[in-house]
This record gives structure tokens, C-alpha cells and sequence, in this order.
């Protein structure tokens, strides 16, 4: 999946603009301040549907515009394009277009554009919060499987009404039997969701390892196995998942036995959480360990240094691409947000490496020499200045 | 193409009186401010139905009530589902609404009777089991000898999880429990049918 051209107005302090982009490597060069990583959110917004930073729409349109406009055009991998078109206004308002059409739901659009974005707080992947690497894993199987995201999506709201029972169990008069019996019918439902959702976050780390040890010793030059493993926080899933076997799709969904053995877990603490008004077990408390040098290595969580949590954080994300190509056979646009400035020479050298041989990428940077002498084939810069983006001719050098 | 937007405050017309009548028409189900609007603009023309429309209101609020027996809505109460002969009472369709009643109603296939429940759990918008009639539910399968009691509520987590508790209120009983199938409608177009639909329809695929 590419995109092949970009219309932008209106969109933070970026000048009214028409690109055209390579299909390979395309340079987003600028001081800091000027508008590099803006462009690279506009481009990524139909992805999620959001700013990956997190921004709330009405923050992206320009301060002196009450509308903003984005339409990309975009090659599908068999050679299909298809133009998207995205529109946002101060009131609230959304407009949602393709091929001129316009669509009502937002998941119509949403999720057309495969991309993965890295940038430098993305490497609290590795060390931050389990959180992070829960969404991490959430959103690289729901890609890949779209019943995965309904049971998700099912799971948390499920997880809220219980969260809601608790709370008003803890407050109020309970009448025992039937208070239990409630939350058992709440435990069944959530089990019903919790066990696709465990067995998918399973198979998405057995699925990405072998992708990101693959990219890690590409990039770090070293021969350490870096592992992400799933670590459940139900007993039952974690024997579920240690006493192997290929789930796959079709098991994932209605496994009853799962579901029972998750959902009896449940219902055996749940005098504890009625006494402490909240859920003490689930998926919501999953984590997954980074750890290099295989199952019994360094765990980069806490002992990683800055530099191994970094080339680490790299793998795994780039390795989402590899994920979503081997299972979807999609290659996602890649975005590469100030990653040299956190690397070493030689780290960034093998990056550009493997940049060059990625399916198309942007890479934004405020240094001129991290990317001086990288002339990839078929590459195209371009030069951003208060929100002016210009291209810089192909001989023009990158000063 | 319209922008979607949240209906804006500020009332356009010159009269705050219009301006009431649009905002309690737009509280309506399915009315938003557009259509609510329009339908204003017609109630306050001259050839207006209004005075027809406020007595058919009147006369329903007063006629119309829910039956005591299965909840569904009546003029007469039990209703005729109940009182009628011809309906197995030994077969029970659980539901979650009245207006769930009429679809079914409509299609005519089904023989069996109703039990209403007015809701669904959902303790983040106040509804706990105390507050649904289960203990009439109960109450009716014992005084029915109700044979199989056929579940229908919606498909969302709601619906499943209250669902699950009737299936653990009946537990030990000697009765068939049963849920409606899910899957691709009839005369749906399997390339538009959704993904999770599709998963579930081929989930319990059955044999020719
Ligand atoms: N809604 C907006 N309207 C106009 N300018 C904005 C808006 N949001 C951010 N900016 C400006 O964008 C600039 C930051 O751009 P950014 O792309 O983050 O820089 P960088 O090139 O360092 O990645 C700042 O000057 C900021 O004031
Ligand atoms: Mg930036
Ligand atoms: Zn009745």
C-alpha cells in the first residue's frame, strides 16, 4: 500500500499543498518547529482516524482556518488506487469521502490505510507501561482480524459494566445469592471475550518474534534473540497458552473449554472483589516481556540501556509490517519520525539500510547529517519551513 | 455533501415558541433537528393536523398500557397473545421491549407467547437484576409449565450477559433453553455481510 499524492489545507501550520510522493523513500527535512512531523500526521490521520499523538481533532486545524481538508490518493498493493478524503471543522463536523463518495460510518475509512509510525516516544514501548504494549499487540491483531477488535471492543465494555456492578456492591446492601449470580453472568460474558482476546494476544507475539529478532540483529548487528512474550495475567490462559498448540482463527472464537476455565478463575475471587469494588483479574492486566538473549534473557523492560530499548522498540514496531504482510498481504506505509536522531552512526546507517529495501516510508529529520551521502534509489526529499514544503531536486543535496 | 454536526443552539427563527416545538420534536426517537424542523413547520401551517394529532394522542396515553402478564403493549389487559387459545403457552420468547414483540408478531410464524423485560443489565445505566421482573419470569415458567423458553434479546454485551443470568436463573429446571441464531440475512449480499457476522455464521455452519 502506497500513497501516491497528497492535497493538505488547513492542517496545522502546514501551507496549502499538492505532493507527489515515491513509491520508496520520501525525506521530510526541516529545523525543529517547522512543520515535518505535522505533514506526517496528516498523512497518517485516516490510519486511525486520529492524530497518532493523540491530539483532538479540532487541535489540527490551523489557527486561523475553521476547516481543515486532506485527500490522498492511494495505490492497494494488486495496483487498485482509491482516493480518500477526509474533512474536519471546528463544530465538530466530519466529513468522510471515497472516490468521491461520501461514507457515514467512520470505519468505512478508518483502517483503508495501513501504516506503521514510529517516533521517539515510541520507545516506551518497550519501556513504559504494560499499556503501551497491550494497545501495541491490541492493534496489531485487530488489523490482521477484524472479529479480534469485536471482541476486544466487547471485552472493555463488558469489563466496565462489571467494574460499575462492584462498585455499587461495594457502596450498597447486597443481597448475596443474587449479587453473585450477576456477577456471574457478568464473568461469563466477559470470559466469553477475555479468551479470544488472550489466545489472539498470544499468537500476535508468537507471530511478530520471529519478525522483530529477524530486524533487531539487522539493525543491532548482534546475534542475541530478542523475544515478545505474552505474560497473561489468568492462570488459565497462561496454561492454555504453555500447553501450546496453534490456536488459530477459527479456534480462537468459541473455545468453550477456555472460557469456562476463564470464566470459573473469575467467579473464585470474586468475594475479593466485591471487597475491594473492583475487578482484580482479566486481560486488562496483561503484559508482554521484551527480553534479548531468548525466554531467559535480559529483560528490557527494567534493565534495558537506552540503546538496546531503542534498536528493541524499533524491531517490534517495524515488525508489525512484516506481521500484516505475512498474514493480510498488505505492506503498510511506514513513517519514521526523528528515529536517527536517537540512534548511533552505525545503527543509523543499518536503518537506512533497511529503509531503503522497506515498501514506502517517510522519514522526517532535523539533521542534515544523518541522512547526508543516502542517496536510496528512487528517492524524494522534501523541505519543510513554517509550514512550506518544497521538493528538493534529486541533485540538490541535502544541506 | 452535508457536514454532521451537533444540532447548534441558536435558535433561528423569530419565535421562541417554534423554537420549544422544534426542540421537543427533535427529542423524539429518529428525529433529528432537520426533520424536526420540517415537521414543526407543518404542524403550525394552516391546514395543520395538529388538533387531529393531539386527540390521537390523548386517546392512546389513556387506551394504551402494557399487559400484566407478558408486558407486551395492549389495549386489553392480558392481551390477546395471552388470552388467546390458539398460542402454546408453554412456549416463551424472552425479550427485552414491547416494540420486540412486534417484529415477530409481524412475521406471523411464531406460536408461542411473551414475557417482556423491560430492559437489560447494565449497572453502568442503573439496571441490576432487582431491577427486572425476574422473579415473574420465574413465576411464569412454574404457573405455564413452560416447555422451552426461547431467549431473544440483543445481540450486544448487555443483551448476551442478561441472557447468560436467565440461563443461570433456569439452571436445574426441566425446561429447553434456547437463543436465536445469528447470521448472514436473507437476502443479504455475503460480500457486504460484516466480518464478525461472517465469522459467526460460519461458526455454527451446518450441514446440508
Ligand atoms: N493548529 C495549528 N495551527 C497552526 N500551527 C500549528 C498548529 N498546531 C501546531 N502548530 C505549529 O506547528 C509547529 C510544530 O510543527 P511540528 O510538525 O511538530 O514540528 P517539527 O518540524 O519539529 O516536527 C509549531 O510551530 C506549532 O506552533
Ligand atoms: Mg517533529
Ligand atoms: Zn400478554
Amino acid at each position: 500500500m502506497r500513497i501516491v499524492t497528497a492535497r493538505l489545507s488547513g492542517f496545522r501550520n502546514l501551507s496549502e499543498a499538492a505532493l507527489a510522493f515515491s513509491p520508496g523513500v520520501n525525506l521530510v527535512q526541516g529545523r525543529n518547529g517547522e512543520g515535518k512531523t505535522n505533514l506526517l500526521e496528516a498523512l497518517n490521520w485516516l490510519a486511525l482516524g486520529r492524530s497518532h499523538r493523540g491530539s483532538r481533532n479540532e487541535d489540527l486545524i490551523a489557527f486561523d482556518r475553521d476547516e481543515l481538508h486532506v485527500a490522498l490518493e492511494l495505490e492497494e498493493d494488486a495496483g487498485a488506487r482509491l482516493a480518500c478524503e477526509f474533512g474536519l471543522d471546528r463544530s465538530g463536523g466530519r466529513r468522510l469521502r471515497i472516490d468521491g463518495e461520501a461514507v457515514r460510518r467512520r470505519t468505512d475509512l478508518v483502517g483503508r490505510l495501513a501504516t506503521v509510525f514510529f517516533d521517539p516516544d515510541s520507545i516506551r514501548l518497550v519501556q513504559g507501561g504494560p499499556e503501551r504494549r497491550r494497545q501495541f499487540a491490541d492493534q496489531g491483531m485487530a488489523e490482521i482480524d477484524p472479529a479480534y477488535l469485536a471482541h476486544l471492543t466487547a471485552f472493555q465494555r463488558a469489563l466496565k459494566q462489571k467494574t460499575g456492578l462492584l462498585r455499587d456492591l461495594r457502596r450498597g446492601a447486597v443481597n448475596g445469592a443474587q449479587a453473585r449470580r450477576e456477577l456471574a453472568a457478568w464473568n461469563a460474558e466477559l470470559a466469553h471475550h477475555a479468551a479470544p482476546v488472550s489466545l489472539g494476544r498470544a499468537e500476535y507475539a508468537a507471530l511478530l518474534t520471529p519478525f522483530a529478532d529477524r530486524i533487531h540483529r539487522d539493525l543491532a548487528g548482534t546475534d542475541q534473540p530478542l523475544v515478545f512474550t505474552y505474560r497473561p495475567r489468568l492462570e488459565s490462559v497462561a496454561r492454555a497458552v504453555s500447553s501450546g498448540g496453534d490456536a488459530g482463527v477459527e479456534n480462537r472464537s468459541g473455545n468453550h473449554a477456555l472460557e469456562q476455565d476463564v470464566s470459573a478463575e473469575m467467579d473464585y475471587i470474586v468475594g475479593s472483589e466485591i471487597q475491594r469494588g473492583r475487578p482484580l483479574t482479566g486481560p486488562q492486566l496483561d503484559d508482554f516481556e521484551v527480553r534479548l538473549g531468548g525466554p531467559d534473557g535480559l529483560d528490557l523492560r527494567t534493565f534495558g540501556s537506552r540503546g538496546e530499548t531503542r534498536s528493541a522498540a524499533i524491531a517490534l514496531i517495524l515488525a508489525r509490517s512484516d506481521a500484516l504482510d505475512r498474514r493480510r498481504g498488505v505492506r503498510p506505509v511506514l513513517f519514521l519520525d526523528d528515529i536517527f536522531s536517537e540512534l548511533d552512526r552505525e545503527r543509523t546507517r543499518r536503518l537506512q539500510e533497511m529503509a531503503s529495501r522497506l515498501h514506502q516510508v517517510f522519514i522526517a529529520t532535523a539533521r542534515p547529517g544523518d541522512i547526508a551521502d543516502w542517496r536510496p534509489e528512487g528517492l524524494k526529499a522534501w523541505r519543510v519551513e513554517a509550514g512550506r514544503i518544497t521538493d528538493i531536486p534529486a541533485d540538490g543535496g541535502a544541506d | 455533501m452535508a457536514w454532521e454536526r451537533e444540532a447548534n443552539d441558536g435558535g433561528e427563527f423569530q419565535s421562541p415558541a417554534l423554537e420549544r416545538l422544534v426542540r421537543g420534536l427533535s427529542r423524539l426517537p429518529g428525529l433529528g433537528r432537520k426533520s424536526a424542523t420540517r415537521i414543526a413547520l407543518h404542524l403550525v401551517a394552516r391546514e395543520s393536523p395538529a388538533d387531529e394529532l393531539l386527540g390521537a394522542i390523548g386517546a392512546a396515553r389513556a387506551q394504551v398500557t402494557n399487559c400484566g402478564n407478558c408486558g407486551a403493549i395492549t389495549e386489553a389487559d392480558p392481551c390477546r397473545i395471552c388470552t388467546s387459545e390458539r398460542r402454546d403457552q408453554t412456549l416463551l420468547c424472552v425479550v427485552a421491549s414491547p416494540v420486540d414483540v412486534l417484529p415477530f408478531e409481524k412475521a406471523g410464524f411464531y406460536r408461542g407467547r411473551y414475557f417482556v423485560l423491560g430492559g437489560l443489565l447494565s449497572p453502568l445505566d442503573g439496571v441490576r437484576a432487582d431491577d427486572l421482573p425476574f422473579d415473574r419470569l420465574l413465576a411464569r415458567v412454574e404457573r405455564d409449565q413452560v416447555a422451552e423458553l426461547i431467549i431473544a434479546l440483543d445481540a450486544s454485551v448487555e443483551g448476551e450477559t442478561t441472557a447468560l443470568y436467565v440461563q443461570r436463573l433456569l439452571q436445574g429446571r426441566h425446561l429447553q433453553l434456547t437463543r436465536l441464531a445469528t447470521g448472514i440475512p436473507v437476502g443479504g449480499a455475503l460480500a457486504y455481510t460484516d466480518e464478525v457476522t461472517l465469522q459467526r455464521a460460519y461458526q455454527f455452519r451446518r450441514g446440508f
